[in-house]
Parts: C-alpha cells; sequence; structure tokens
C-alpha cells in the first residue's frame, strides 16, 4: 500500500488517536513465511501483522501478540517465533491467519534479575542442534531446546545487553554483539566463549561520539561484518582484523550479506549495497525516515517472491523487488 | 245725367288705370253697375282673332291712307287739300280703332294676367296649404312615434312578476277582475304594489339604522367599562408576582416567554421547546429566553442595519435573520455562563448561533489565549469536522450563485455560525444524498441531540476557561501541575519552560520538523498552534504544538526538535522520537483527574522531565574534554534498551526510578 494520504473524514478522538499510533510505530522485526508467500512483521505496540504478498490487501494484524515490542522473530519450517518484552511465542504458520490465533507456547528463559524483565533482542536457530538461542537484556546467550522446550545454556560474557547474533555455519559456532561494544565468539558445544573483538578498541573503525555499541552482525564463514556505534566494518575473524571499513557515518542497526554484496540499513532512509572492497555500490531510499530491520525472501518454494523487504521508524514495510529502487511499501 | 255721363266718362278715363280704378269704382257705384259701358264686359264678348283680323286691316287700311296722302301731298293739287282731310278724317277713325283695339288687347292681357296670377295664388295658397298639411302630418307622425316610443319610468322599475304579484298583493290592490284583461290597469296596479312593498320596507330599513345606532352606543359604554378594568386587572397581576416567587411558580414570566415563543419560526421553536423540556427539572443550570423586539416583529420588511454598506440589496434580502432569536445561557459550575443566541435565516433556511462566554470574576487574557475564548472560535469543531464555516443545506449553493455570494464564511461573523449541531438542535436536517426541497423542524431529531451538545457545550466552555488559565501561567514560564497530577511526575524538574507563544497555522506548516503531522491530515485550519521552548543549559528544546478544539478529549500533539550537539529532531534521532511518543501516544495517563483540563500542563511537565533524563543519560564522549554538561541525577535501572537503544523515558510512582516501556 502506498503511503497514507491526509484523511478528509472529520477527525474524531478515535481517530486522532489511531492516526497518532500510526505516527509513533516502530517495526522491528519482519520474517517471511516458509512458503515465502508471507511476511509476519512486528511493531513497538506488541502487534504482529501477517502481509500476504504481493501485499494488496490490508494485514491481518495479531492484535495484542505481546505485551511490550516484538523484537525479533525467526522462522522455522512450521513455526514462527516471535519474542519481544522477556518470552518467546510459538505460532504456527498454517494457523496464523485465522482469526483469534494463539500461540502455541510462551516461554521466558530464567532471568537473573527480577526488577526489571529483560528484552530479548535476538533470536538464532541453530538448525543442526534444533535449539533456539535467544539473547537480550540480561547479557546472556540462553538455548532453548525446540523439542523439548527447556533451556539447555545460558552463556556470560557480556558486560552489557546483547543486540544482535550471528550463527558460523561450518564450526557451530555463535556470534554475538553487544552493548558493550564487544563481539564475542561462542562455541556452542564446549558452553563458552571463544574469542572477544573489542570492535571500539581498533581506531579505524572506532567513532567514539557514536558509542561504542555493536547493533549488527553477519557472518560469512571466515568473515564477518559488525557496525554500530562503531563504522561498518569487515573483519577476518581468524585474525580478528578489521579488513575493510566502510565509509557511512550513520550507525547501522542491520547488516547482511547477500550473493557478493553486503546491504546494511540504519539511521537514515536507505538501503545500503556495498561492494566487498568497500565501495558504495548503490543507495536505495526507503519510504521511513530509519531502517531497523531488513529481510530477504529466499525460500525456495517461492522464487517468484524473491524480494528485500525494510522496515524501521514507521507504520511501513518497503519492498525491494528489484535491488535498485523501492517497488512498494506496506502498511500496518 | 250729366254727371251720369261725366260718370261715365269718369269711368272711361278712370278705366284705363285698371284695376285699382274697377275697384274704386266698386266701392263708391255698386249699384251703378249696369248703366255704364263697360269695356272689360266688352272684351269677354269680342273674340280675340277677330280683333287681330281687325287690327291687321285697319293697319293696311292706314297704310292705305298714308300712302294716298302721301300720294296726294306729292302730286299737290287743290282737291288734294279736302281728299287729304278725308283720308286724315279716315286715319283718324282707324287710329281710333287701333287705340281701341290696343286697348282691348291690353285689357285682355290684364284679364289673362289677372287670371293666372288668380290662378297661380290659388295654386300658391293650396300649395301651402299642402306643405302645412304635410309638416303638421309629419310633425303628427314624429310626435306618434315619440308616443309609441315613450318608456315610461315605470318599466325602469324591477317589479316583481305578475305570478308572484298576484301571490303576494292584497286583493284590494291587485284587483284581479280588473287587471288581468286589462294590462295598463295592471301594470298600474303592480306599480301600486311596488310602491307599498317600498313604502313598508324603508321603514323597516330606518327602524334598523336606529336599532344600530342604540346598540353601537352600548357597545361604545361597554368598551369603555373594559378598558377601565384592564389596568385594574394589570395591578393585580402586578401586586401577585411577589406570591408567586414566595411560592416559587413564576407563571408570569414562563407565560409571556410562550407567548413570545409562539412567533418563533419552526426551527427556533423547536430548539425552545426542547431546551425547556430538558433543563424543566434543572432550572437553575440555564436560562432560556425567547428575545423578540415587538416593533420589528411589525415591520418584518426592514431588517437591523447589522450588514455592512458595501452588500448588495439582493444579498441582505437573501441573508436575512427573523427577528425573533431564541437566547440560551449554559450555566456552569464555577459560575462562568456562555451565553447562546440562536438565529434563525429565513431564506437559507438554516439556523446560526453566536456565543459569549463571561466569567463570574474579570479574566485578565493572557496573549497567546486571544483565541481560546472568541466567540469566533470557541465553539469550533464542537463535533469532529463541524467547523461551522459552511452553510449545511446544500440548497444555498444555488441561492448564493443567483445574488454572488461565494461562501457563506464572509458573513459568519455578523450572522452567526451555521454549526450542524445547531441545525440538528432545531430539528432540521439536510441529509447529503438526497437533497430535500423542504427541511422542516423536527422534534426528534433535536430531543435526541439536546443532551450530548448541552454536555458538550458544558465541557468545551471549561476546557477552555482551564486552558485559559494555564495559558496565563505558562506564559510566565511556569507549568502549573496541580496537586493531583503531583504522582506522574519527579519531585525535582530542572528543565524550564522558557516560552509559550501562539503560532499562525502557515508558520506551523513551514516548520522542518511537523511534515509528518501535516502529512497525517492532523493539522488542519481549524486547530490552534503554539511554540513551546524548555530549556536546560545549552539545550533548547523546541516544541510545537497542535491543539484540537476538541481539548480536551482529543489531546494536543508535540512535535520536538532538540538544538544540543546538533539539531535533533524525529527523523534523525531514535529517542526523540520515543520522547514524542511519551507525550503524544500515551496521553491518556496525564489526563488527570476527570474531566482532564489538566492534559495539557501535564504533557509540558512530561516534556521537561523527559528533556532532564534525555540529557542526563546522554553517554559521555571520552574524546571530548571537560566535565558531563549534565550529571545523571536520575535514578535509571537500565541506560539503554533495545535494538534501537532508548532511554529510560518512563517515570515510576512511587519508587521515583526511571524505566523503559
Amino acid at each position: 500500500m502506498e503511503r497514507a494520504v491526509p484523511p478528509t473524514v472529520p477527525l474524531g478522538q478515535m481517530e486522532v488517536f489511531q492516526a497518532l499510533q500510526r505516527l509513533h510505530m516502530t517495526i522491528f522485526s519482519q520474517c517471511f513465511s516458509p512458503c515465502g508467500k508471507f511476511l509476519a512483521a512486528g511493531n513497538n505496540y506488541g502487534q504482529i501483522a501477517i502481509f500476504r504478498y504481493p501485499g494488496l490487501c490490508s494485514p491481518t494484524p495479531i492484535g495484542s501478540a505481546h505485551d511490550g515490542p516484538v523484537y525479533s522473530m525467526v522462522s522455522t519450517d512450521r513455526h514462527l517465533f516471535s519474542a519481544g518484552d522477556g518470552e518467546v511465542k510459538a505460532w504456527l504458520w498454517a494457523e496464523i491467519l485465522k482469526k483469534g490465533c494463539k500461540e502455541l507456547w510462551c516461554r521466558q528463559p530464567p532471568y537473573r534479575t527480577s526488577l526489571e524483565v529483560p528484552e530479548i533482542n535476538a533470536l538464532l536457530l541453530v538448525p543442526k542442534e534444533n535449539s533456539l538461542i535467544l539473547a537480550g537484556g540480561d547479557c546472556q546467550l540462553h538455548t532453548m531446546d525446540l523439542e523439548t522446550g527447556t533451556f539447555t545454556r545460558a552463556l556470560r560474557g557480556h558486560t552489557d545487553y546483547i543486540h544482535c547474533l550471528a550463527l558460523r555455519d561450518r564450526n557451530p559456532e555463535v556470534l554475538s554483539g553487544g552493548e558493550d561494544g564487544t563481539v564475542r565468539l561462542w562455541d556452542l558445544r564446549m558452553a563458552k566463549e571463544v574469542q572477544t573483538i573489542e570492535v571500539y578498541k581498533h581506531e579505524e573503525c572506532s567513532r567514539p561520539h557514536n558509542g561504542r555499541w555493536i547493533g549488527c552482525l553477519a557472518t560469512d564463514s571466515d568473515w564477518m561484518v559488525c557496525g554500530g556505534g562503531p563504522a561498518l566494518t569487515l573483519w577476518h575473524l581468524r585474525s580478528s582484523t578489521p579488513t575493510t571499513i566502510f565509509p557511512m557515518w550513520a550507525p547501522q542497526k542491520h547488516v547482511t550479506f547477500y550473493q557478493d554484496l553486503i546491504l546494511s540499513a540504519g539511521q537514515g532512509p536507505c538501503v545500503n549495497q556495498w561492494q566487498l572492497s568497500g565501495e558504495l555500490k548503490a543507495q536505495v531510499p526507503g519510504s521511513s525516515p530509519g531502517l531497523l530491520s531488513l529481510s530477504l525472501n529466499q525460500q525456495p518454494a517461492a522464487p517468484e517472491c524473491k524480494v528485500l523487504t525494510a522496515a524501521g521508524n514507521s507504520c511501513r514495510v518497503d519492498v525491494f523487488t528489484n535491488l535498485g529502487y523501492r517497488a512498494f511499501s506496506l502498511s500496518f | 245725367m250729366s254727371s251720369e255721363s261725366s260718370k261715365k266718362r269718369k269711368p272711361k278715363v278712370i278705366r284705363s288705370d285698371g284695376a285699382p280704378a274697377e275697384g274704386k269704382r266698386n266701392r263708391s257705384d255698386p249699384e251703378q253697375e249696369g248703366k255704364y259701358y263697360s269695356e272689360e264686359a266688352e272684351v269677354d264678348l269680342r273674340d280675340p282673332g277677330r280683333d287681330y283680323e281687325l287690327y291687321k286691316y285697319t293697319c293696311q287700311e292706314l297704310q292705305r291712307l298714308m300712302a294716298e296722302i302721301q300720294d296726294l301731298k306729292s302730286r299737290g293739287g287743290k282737291d288734294a287739300a279736302v281728299e287729304i282731310e278725308d283720308r286724315r278724317i279716315l286715319s283718324c277713325v282707324h287710329f281710333m280703332t287701333l287705340k281701341k283695339l290696343n286697348r282691348l288687347a291690353h285689357i285682355r292681357l290684364k284679364k289673362g294676367r289677372d287670371q293666372t296670377h288668380e290662378a297661380k295664388q290659388k295654386v300658391d295658397a293650396y300649395h301651402l296649404q299642402l306643405q302645412n298639411l304635410l309638416y303638421e302630418v309629419m310633425h303628427l307622425q314624429k310626435e306618434i312615434t315619440k308616443c309609441l316610443e315613450f318608456k315610461s319610468k315605470h318599466e325602469e322599475i324591477d317589479l316583481v312578476s305578475v305570478e308572484e304579484f298576484y301571490q303576494e298583493a292584497p286583493p284590494d290592490i291587485s284587483k284581479a277582475e280588473i287587471t288581468m284583461g286589462d294590462p295598463h290597469q295592471q301594470t298600474l296596479a303592480r306599480l301600486d304594489w311596488e310602491l307599498e312593498q317600498r313604502k313598508r320596507l324603508a321603514e323597516q330599513y330606518r327602524e334598523s339604522l336606529s336599532n344600530k345606532e342604540k346598540i353601537l352606543k352600548e357597545i361604545e359604554v361597554k368598551k369603555e367599562y373594559l378598558s377601565s378594568l384592564q389596568p385594574r386587572l394589570n395591578s393585580i397581576m402586578q401586586a401577585s408576582l411577589p406570591v408567586q416567587e414566595y411560592l416559587f411558580m413564576p407563571f408570569d414570566q414562563a407565560h409571556k416567554q410562550y407567548e413570545t415563543a409562539r412567533h418563533l419560526p419552526p426551527p427556533l421553536y423547536v430548539l425552545f421547546v426542547q431546551a425547556k423540556a430538558l433543563f424543566k427539572p434543572h432550572e437553575e443550570s440555564q436560562d432560556d429566553e425567547s428575545d423578540s423586539d415587538a416593533e420589528e416583529e411589525q415591520t418584518t420588511k426592514r431588517r437591523r442595519p447589522t450588514l455592512g454598506v458595501q452588500l448588495d440589496d439582493k444579498r441582505k434580502e437573501m441573508l436575512k435573520r427573523h427577528p425573533l432569536s431564541v437566547m440560551l445561557d449554559l450555566k456552569c459550575k464555577d459560575d462562568s455562563v456562555l451565553h447562546l443566541t440562536f438565529y434563525y435565516l429565513m431564506n437559507l433556511n438554516i439556523m446560526t448561533v453566536k456565543a459569549r462566554v463571561t466569567t463570574a470574576t474579570e479574566l485578565i487574557t493572557p496573549i497567546s489565549a486571544g483565541d481560546l475564548l472568541s466567540p469566533d472560535s470557541v465553539l469550533s469543531c464542537l463535533y469532529p469536522g463541524d467547523h461551522g464555516k459552511k452553510t449545511p443545506n446544500p440548497a444555498n449553493q444555488y441561492q448564493f450563485d443567483k445574488v454572488g455570494i461565494l461562501t457563506l464564511r464572509d458573513y459568519v461573523l455578523d450572522l452567526g455560525h451555521p454549526y450542524l449541531w445547531v441545525q440538528k438542535l432545531g430539528g432540521l436536517h439536510f441529509p447529503k444524498e438526497q437533497p430535500q426541497p423542504t427541511v422542516i423542524a423536527d422534534h426528534s431529531l433535536s430531543s435526541s441531540h439536546m443532551e450530548t451538545t448541552m454536555k458538550l457545550l458544558k465541557t468545551r466552555v471549561q476546557s477552555r476557561l482551564a486552558l485559559h488559565k494555564q495559558f496565563a501561567s505558562l506564559e510566565h514560564g511556569i507549568v502549573p501541575v496541580t496537586s493531583d497530577c503531583h504522582y506522574l511526575f519527579p519531585a525535582k524538574v530542572v528543565s524550564r519552560l522558557v516560552k509559550w507563544v501562539t503560532i499562525a497555522h502557515e508558520d506551523y506548516v513551514e516548520l522542518h520538523f511537523t511534515k509528518d503531522i501535516v502529512e497525517a491530515g492532523l493539522a488542519g485550519d481549524t486547530n490552534l498552534y503554539y511554540m513551546a521552548l524548555v530549556e536546560r543549559g545549552t539545550a533548547k528544546l523546541q516544541a510545537a504544538v497542535v491543539l484540537n478544539p476538541g481539548y480536551s478529549s482529543i489531546p494536543p500533539i508535540f512535535q520536538l526538535c532538540l538544538n544540543w550537539k546538533g539539531e535533533k529532531t524525529n527523523s534523525n534521532d531514535d529517542n526523540i522520537r520515543a520522547m514524542e511518543s511519551e507525550v503524544n501516544v500515551c496521553y491518556k495517563e496525564l489526563c488527570g483527574p476527570r474531566p482532564g483540563h489538566q492534559l495539557l500542563t501535564n504533557q509540558l511537565q512530561r516534556l521537561c522531565v523527559l528533556l532532564d533524563v534525555y540529557l542526563e543519560t546522554e553517554i559521555h564522549d571520552d574524546s571530548v574534554e571537560g566535565p558531563k554538561e549534565f550529571p545523571q541525577e536520575k535514578m535509571c535501572l537500565r541506560l539503554f534498551r533495545g535494538p534501537s537503544r532508548m532511554k529510560p523515558f518512563k517515570y515510576n510512582h512511587p519508587q521515583g526510578f526511571f524505566s523503559h516501556r
């Protein structure tokens, strides 16, 4: 749906409130369905909307899916996992479009603190183990076994809350980036920290005026790209050295490898496409003033729906069918 | 005898004179007729033919004699003289004959003439007679025709018909036996009867006239009596007023009101009736009068000269107001009164209202509160979208086109605002889908809207007055937070409000950080716009405020722009966006106790608190020298949370710490 035209009907209290809500909506997370035809998006009011691609009709909302914002979502073949304020919920894709859909289950990892419920910022699926890793406000990585539903591990090490997770395929290692400015690698089998990279300590990429927090991580076995407060940098993992600095002054909130490009998005309305050499190939503007998540529909089941969607500080999800331009936007 | 012979000679001589002598002779000697020679008689006896022969013979003889004489004279001889003498005597005799003949001829002529003359005279006389007679005949004929044509006056009188006459007339007048056969008598009788009837009726007429006079006099007397009665009754009513008041039954007043109310046009009447009905049990909360100008009502052709001079007469005519209006005074709890005057525009079939707010105490209007209570805008958008600048009756557009009025907006200041709720209160409904030619006032429509509208009006006045007071304080830099809202904020708030001004709609739209609100259609021209400036240290926070007329059920909308280490707005700083969300979206918790007039001030106070939190939780940049400008004084569990690294903007009471939503 395109951007909303200013309504011509007189605005009563309800309409004004809804308009204000839409103006202040932030979409934190998105996830494509296994069939590739649906997109789930979670926002800061705790709502999840299911968009049908190509999205010419209004989304099916699951009204109050969560009490707090839905910070992250991942999907398996049959389930959709959403996590936000301290709990993770599972939904069945088959049921999700029906009215009054309820979550399959809702679990909370064991937290240490009781004053405040920490948020879950990142979810990661480890298909080899059939487990789900949660990380967030309590600075730990929790592993949940999907079959039994129990929390098996709690990996500690970060000194401040964790922003993002990434999975290194070859050796089952998990990378986590946090507010404390470090990227840590964890070995899942041994359940301990293997490597720590303090990004902010490297002068090439540190930007003290932005802070030291790592907002986004992506890994391609030997290589890792991370960004946030420090500049977006490509690292060689074995040697823990920054190889390429991408000259983007705005802090990036999401980064991913795509074919031979690196796509990143953050503050600013554009999706940036980088060559591995550090050159900016293209900057494609979206409709939100800032982007928080990118999602690529690479489901083999629906090759015709191969799109990139971007969402962030607005109520709209931009859809890029061709990486060169924004095709249309879906609206909450 | 000699005398007789002389007389005989005399007549001879005299006779040559003709008739007169004859006449004389006849008179003088009647007895001597047969005794003298009458030549006239001789004439009759002689034959004119013979006389003529004689004449011719005589002339011949004379000629012969003359010729002989001539001869003799010429021959001359002695015997000639005697012969001549003989011939001379013969000629003389012949001359005598000639003379006689001449005389006879003359006499004959005269006779002939006389006879002719006589005959002629006779003929003339006969002629004259004939003419006279003819003339008389003509005259008589004329007279006859005149007589025949004569219309007697009696035919002009409408007489009753013959049958009726015979029926009604008494026998001594009708005299049937005589009149039946004789039309003349009949007519006479009828005329008689007519005369009698007329006399009788004239008599009756005179009697009736005199009766009428009498009765008129009586009426006069009674009228005087009554008119003297009226003041007495009035004085009695006046005297009873104190009693009425004492018993709390102001019948008089109500009665007068209802009397005038009867002259109201239908929509105003509906409004009047419904308002009375609604407020019957709560007499003290309203005051309802129908205001009238009695003289105006009589001369409805003339209008009060309230419109500007430059208006056309036709336009004036079209926009004419009914001279009667209904005034409704709504008293609110704090003794402020909303005066509403409802008018009815006759040609346009719509109602308008003029509003005025008076307070118990004199209000000093702060500069920014200018528009809050102005009569033009105090009732704007009582229901969403009801801005009262356009006429609600779609048929009016055609009427306006005829006289060249573009829109009613230009005239609302004088005529009042034609809000939709006013039409509903008057029972007028103008459906958009099927425009109706005539819309009549409907009581049920009015009664269904009356209560809600009155409530809304009261809320509106009270919220405006509350804002009025708050603005006065805001302009001095103090955010007035009432004691029952203190729990919403921490005890110590360092950021201060330094400025509070009104800005125009156009200026608001021009601001670079308000584009989202404008695009969302939330910044129309019926709203009021303000700019607040909050400061702490070097940080300046500008807040552009949209105040909807439906405050406080519709919240004010804030858009922020922070100037501190660069310019931060919601497009480049997520935390500014979060601050806006705290104030705009989470406004319900800031409403305070009902009726929620504290919303704006609470929002402003929260803004100050948010700025405090923002500035104090900003991470210190180690590369820059010097201490942190704003040391952290707020108690926060965590400084950042979530992928967008939100600051802890939520205040928890009574623990007094800040956390995230």
